[in-house]
C-alpha cells in the first residue's frame, strides 16, 4: 500500500491543501504549528476513518468550519471520506460505500510520537486504547466486541445508580457483559501474545543488546468471570459502577523484569514505547502480507544518534514513511526521500 | 427591510409537515406547496384518509400487532397454532417473518426492549400482559425473536428468567441476523433459516 496523494480542505488548520507522496519515505519539514502533525493525522483519519490523535473526530473541523473533506489515492483507488457533525460519507473509486470492510481492508497504520511515552508512563486506559486500535485492525470479531461490552458495562452501570435497586435487570444486563467480556479477553490476550516477543526482539535491537522487555496481559477479569461478578455484588451495590472485568485491563510492560513506569530509565521508556509500535507493525505486515503506512512525528530529531539508527534499522524496509521534523539537522545521507516543506 | 414569506397558515402547514419522519425542510415545502395548489381531491382524500386510519387502526389487545377490530387479523385466524407464541420486540416486526411462511403460531409484541440507557423500564413494556397470556393460552413454545444486539440479548435473558417457572419450551431463533437493525433489515431467506434453526435456551 502506498499513499500517492492526499488533498485537505477545512481539516485544522488548512483551508485548502494538496500534497503528493513517494514510496519509502517521505520528510515533513517546518516550524511548530505549520500543521505537519495535522497532515499525518488526515492520513491517518483518510485510511483508517479514525484518528491517531482524539478519540473523536470534531476537533479535526477547521474552526468555523461545518465540515471537512479528504481525499487520496492509495494503491490505485480512489478514497473520499466527508465528514460533518450529522453525516459522514466514505466513498471507495467513486462509490459510496455502507459497509466499510472493504474500505477499511486497504491499509493499516501505525503512528510514533513522542506522547507514545505516555504508553509506558500513563493510566491503563491507553494501553487498553493501544490494544483496541490494533484489535479492531486484525480481528473482524474485535470492534463489535468492545462495543457490545461498552454498551452492557454503560447499562449495567446505570441500573447501579438507579434509585431503586434493579436486581433482575442487573442480571439480564450481566449475560451481554459476560459473554462479550469473555470474547474480549480472549481477543486481547491473543494480541498479547504476538505482540510480546516482537516488542522484545525490537527493544532489544533499539536499547543496544542488554535491555529485556517483558509483555503481560493483566486482565481485569478472571476467567469464571460470570461468578466473579457474583462475588463482587456487594461491592458493586456499594460503589454503584460494575468493579470487575476488561474495562480494568491493562497492559503490563516489565523491563529487566521490573515494571517499567517506576523503575525504567526515561531512554528505556522511550525505546519501549517505540518497542510497542514496532511490534504493532509487524503484527500488521504478518497479517496482510504488506507493510502499514508509518506515521513517525517529530521523534527522529529528539533520539540520540544510536537509538535513531537503531530505530532505522528495525523500520521495515518497504513501509511507506511519513516522518516529520522542525528540521532535517539529524539526517545522515543515506535517507533519500523527497521533502515537503511547510 | 421587511423579507416576504409565504402566509403564517403555510408557514405552520410547513412546520406541521416536518413533523414526519423523513421528511426535511425542502421537501415539507414541496408537499405543503402541492396540497395548497393541486386542482384535484388528493390533499381532501388525504386529510380524510389520516383521520379515518387514525380512528379506525388500534394494537390488537392480544398480541399488539395493528388491528382495525379488537383482535388482529392474525390472532382471530382460528387456523394458526395457538401452542407456539413468538415474541418480538416491535409490532412492525411481525410481518417481516409472516412473509417468510415458517411459522404458523401467535407472537407478542413487547413494544421496545428494556434499555437503561435510553431509560426503558421493563414496566414500560408489554410484559405483564405476556405473563398474563402465558398463564391462559399454555403454549408449549415460546420463541424469542430479539435483535441480536446488547438490549435485544438482555430483554430476552430477562423474559427467560420469568417464564422458566412455566411448563413450557424456551428457544431462540438462531443468530445472524443484523444487530441493532432488528428484523426490519433482514432479507427473507435470512429469517427464514433464522426461524427454522433455533435453539433451546
Ligand atoms: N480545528 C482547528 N481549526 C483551526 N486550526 C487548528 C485546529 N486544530 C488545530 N489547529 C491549529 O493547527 C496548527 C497546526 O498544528 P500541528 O499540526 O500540530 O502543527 P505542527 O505539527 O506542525 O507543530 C496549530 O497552530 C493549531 O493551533
Ligand atoms: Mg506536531
Ligand atoms: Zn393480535
Amino acid at each position: 500500500m502506498n499513499l500517492r496523494d492526499l488533498q485537505l480542505r477545512n481539516f485544522r488548520c488548512f483551508a485548502s491543501y494538496a500534497a503528493e507522496f513517494a514510496p519509502g519515505f517521505n520528510f515533513i519539514v517546518g516550524p511548530n504549528g505549520r500543521g505537519k502533525t495535522t497532515l499525518l493525522e488526515a492520513a491517518c483519519v483518510l485510511l483508517r476513518l479514525q484518528s491517531q490523535r482524539s478519540t473523536n473526530l470534531a476537533p479535526a473541523l477547521r474552526l468555523g468550519e461545518r465540515s471537512f473533506v479528504l481525499v487520496g489515492h492509495a494503491s490505485d483507488h480512489r478514497l473520499q471520506f466527508y465528514y460533518s457533525a450529522l453525516r459522514r460519507k466514505v466513498a471507495f473509486d467513486g462509490v459510496e460505500q455502507r459497509d466499510l470492510a472493504e474500505y477499511l481492508s486497504l491499509a493499516r497504520v501505525v503512528s510514533f510520537a513522542n506522547h507514545d511515552l505516555d504508553l509506558v508512563r500513563g493510566p491503563a486506559e491507553l494501553r487498553r486504547r493501544y490494544l483496541d486500535f490494533i484489535g479492531a485492525q486484525i480481528d473482524v470479531r474485535y470492534r463489535p466486541a468492545l462495543r457490545a461490552y461498552e454498551r452492557a458495562l454503560r447499562s449495567r452501570n446505570a441500573l447501579l445508580k438507579s434509585a431503586h435497586p434493579r436486581p433482575r435487570e442487573l442480571a439480564a444486563y450481566t449475560e451481554p457483559l459476560v459473554r462479550s467480556g469473555n470474547l474480549l479477553r480472549e481477543l486481547r490476550s491473543a494480541i498479547v501474545r504476538r505482540l510480546a516477543p516482537r516488542a522484545a526482539e525490537s527493544q532489544r535491537q533499539i536499547g543496544g543488546g542488554q535491555e529485556m522487555l517483558g509483555l503481560e496481559y493483566a486482565p481485569g477479569s478472571e476467567e469464571d468471570f460470570a461468578a466473579q461478578l457474583a462475588r463482587a455484588r456487594a461491592e458493586e451495590t456499594r460503589l454503584r459502577l460494575t468493579t470487575v472485568g476488561p474495562h480494568r485491563d491493562d497492559l503490563r510492560l516489565l523491563v529487566e523484569g521490573r515494571p517499567a513506569a517506576p523503575f525504567a530509565s526515561e531512554g528505556q521508556q522511550r525505546t519501549t514505547a517505540l518497542a510497542l509500535k514496532l511490534a504493532q507493525a509487524q503484527i500488521f505486515a504478518e497479517n496482510f502480507g504488506a507493510p502499514p503506512l508509518l506515521l513517525i512525528d517529530d521523534i527522529f530529531g529528539e533520539l540520540d544518534a544510536a537509538r535513531r539508527n537503531a530505530l532505522l534499522g528495525c523500520l521495515p524496509n518497504e513501509a511507506q514513511k511519513l516522518v516529520t521534523a522542525t528540521s532535517l539537522a539529524w539526517r545522515e545521507g543515506n535517507l533519500e526521500g523527497p521533502i515537503l516543506r511547510l | 427591510m421587511k423579507r416576504t414569506e409565504y402566509p403564517a397558515a403555510l408557514r405552520d402547514l410547513i412546520v406541521q409537515l416536518r413533523q414526519m419522519p423523513g421528511v426535511g425542510p425542502r421537501s415539507a415545502e414541496r408537499i405543503a406547496l402541492w396540497m395548497v395548489q393541486a386542482r384535484s381531491d388528493h390533499p381532501a382524500n388525504i386529510a380524510r384518509a389520516i383521520t379515518e386510519t387514525r380512528a379506525a387502526v388500534r394494537p390488537c389487545r392480544r398480541c399488539g400487532f395493528f388491528a382495525t377490530a379488537e383482535l388482529c387479523e392474525i390472532c382471530a385466524d382460528e387456523s394458526r397454532a395457538a401452542d407456539q407464541l413468538c415474541i418480538v420486540e416491535q409490532p412492525t416486526d411481525i410481518l417481516p417473518l409472516e412473509k417468510t411462511s415458517a411459522f404458523r403460531g401467535l407472537y407478542h409484541s413487547l413494544g421496545g426492549r428494556i434499555s437503561p440507557l435510553d431509560r426503558v423500564a421493563p414496566e414500560d413494556l408489554r410484559i405483564a400482559a405476556l405473563v398474563e397470556r402465558v398463564e391462559k393460552e399454555k403454549p408449549n413454545e415460546i420463541i424469542f425473536a430479539l435483535a441480536a444486539d446488547v438490549e435485544g440479548e438482555a430483554t430476552t435473558s430477562y423474559l427467560v428468567e420469568l417464564l422458566k417457572k412455566y411448563p413450557v419450551t424456551l428457544t431462540r431463533i438462531a443468530h445472524g441476523l443484523p444487530a441493532g437493525g432488528g428484523l426490519e433489515s433482514a432479507d427473507e431467506l435470512t429469517l427464514y433459516r433464522a426461524l427454522s434453526g433455533r435453539t433451546k435456551l
